[in-house]
């Protein structure tokens, strides 16, 4: 804690980087949430509040839900509801399916290999204690 | 300000900073934003204003989506003039697009240059070529006021085709860099 506060403009970088993480996972995650069935744009939103700490700016979640259908990897269709205005309901296409496995896959590759690595940084923490 | 005219506005300023999207795609984007800001303060009982400000700007929202496009239309393109654009773009945003960008510029620049010069030839021929004093190159491409009088040229009418193929190899390579970034940076959403 000591050396946090003797150098307090660090702490501004992990921030954003942090930032830009949650981002770059973001994509990863709109896909998950879409793994059992179709939903529309805030019960995505609400499945990943609910699933993950991924607490995002809702705006994100459109404009990368209209990038990744453009990709081929979600299709839309508008289904009239109770509310009395339709709503945008997505699901993966097989191209989505395939693509988010492989996501998965090497995103557990990758977040396994890294922890090991960070392993020593955990073990010195404690030693410092 | 009701709660009907704040998502009215909100909307008109949506559908303003969409821009250069189709209409079909702007209003496509709007619908569902609308549904959106309806359902999520129906839902939450929150005030229509503070759903809006979880959205952010209508500007911003919009720029989102324009920038998606943008680099979509930009890694299948082969416009000079629209590469540029999305590398200048992506300049904003972060280290790696200010470096796309400038490499852009420099290898359009080169290439053009490169053809410009085989042009000339068939204009000015005796003004374009590439000289050669004591056995080293003193000065190539295309001149206004002609060069030393004790160089000669060397390449005669060949530079046409030389330039014209390292113009378009030049060409080509800054286009296929510029598109390989656009690709990339499409993988690392992150920074967009």
């Amino acid at each position: 804690m000591a050396i946090q506060r003797a150098q307090p403009n660090q702490s501004e970088q992990p921030d954003r980087w942090e930032a830009q993480l949650r981002k770059g996972a973001l994509e990863m995650a709109a896909l998950a949430s879409l793994w059992q069935g179709r939903l529309y744009g805030l019960e995505i939103i609400r499945f990943l509040e609910n699933h993950s700490q991924l607490a995002l700016a809702e705006g994100t979640i459109y404009p990368i839900l209209n990038r990744l259908k453009t990709e081929g990897l979600l299709t839309s269709e508008w289904v009239e509801a109770e509310a009395g205005h339709p709503r945008k309901y997505y699901s993966l296409t097989d191209a989505g399916r395939l693509r988010l496995r492989q996501m998965a896959e090497a995103w557990t590759s990758f977040s396994g290999g890294l922890s090991r690595l960070l392993e020593p940084v955990f073990a010195m923490k404690e030693n410092h204690q | 300000m009701t709660a009907e005219t704040q998502i009215d506005s909100y909307l008109t300023a949506l559908r303003l900073h969409l821009g250069p999207l189709t209409i079909a795609e702007r209003e496509e984007i709007v619908r569902e934003i609308d549904a959106h800001v309806r359902d999520s303060a129906e839902e939450s009982g929150a005030s229509v204003e503070s759903v809006l400000a979880r959205l952010g700007s209508a500007e911003e929202l919009a720029a989102q989506y324009r920038d998606g496009l943008l680099i979509r239309k930009a890694s299948r393109s082969f416009s000079p003039l629209l590469l540029l654009r999305a590398a200048l773009r992506l300049a904003t945003k972060s280290i790696f697009g200010i470096f796309v960008f400038f490499c852009g510029v420099f290898g359009y620049s080169f290439g053009a240059g490169f053809v410009i010069v085989a042009l000339a030839k068939t204009i000015v021929p005796s003004h374009t070529g590439a000289w050669v004093q004591d056995g080293q190159v003193v000065s190539a491409g295309a001149f206004i006021y002609g060069v030393s009088p004790m160089a000669h040229e060397v390449l005669g009418l060949w530079i046409i085709p030389l330039g014209l193929i390292a113009g378009s190899f030049t060409l080509l390579l800054t286009t296929f860099l510029i598109r390989t970034s656009m690709q990339v940076s499409q993988r690392l959403q992150s920074r967009l």
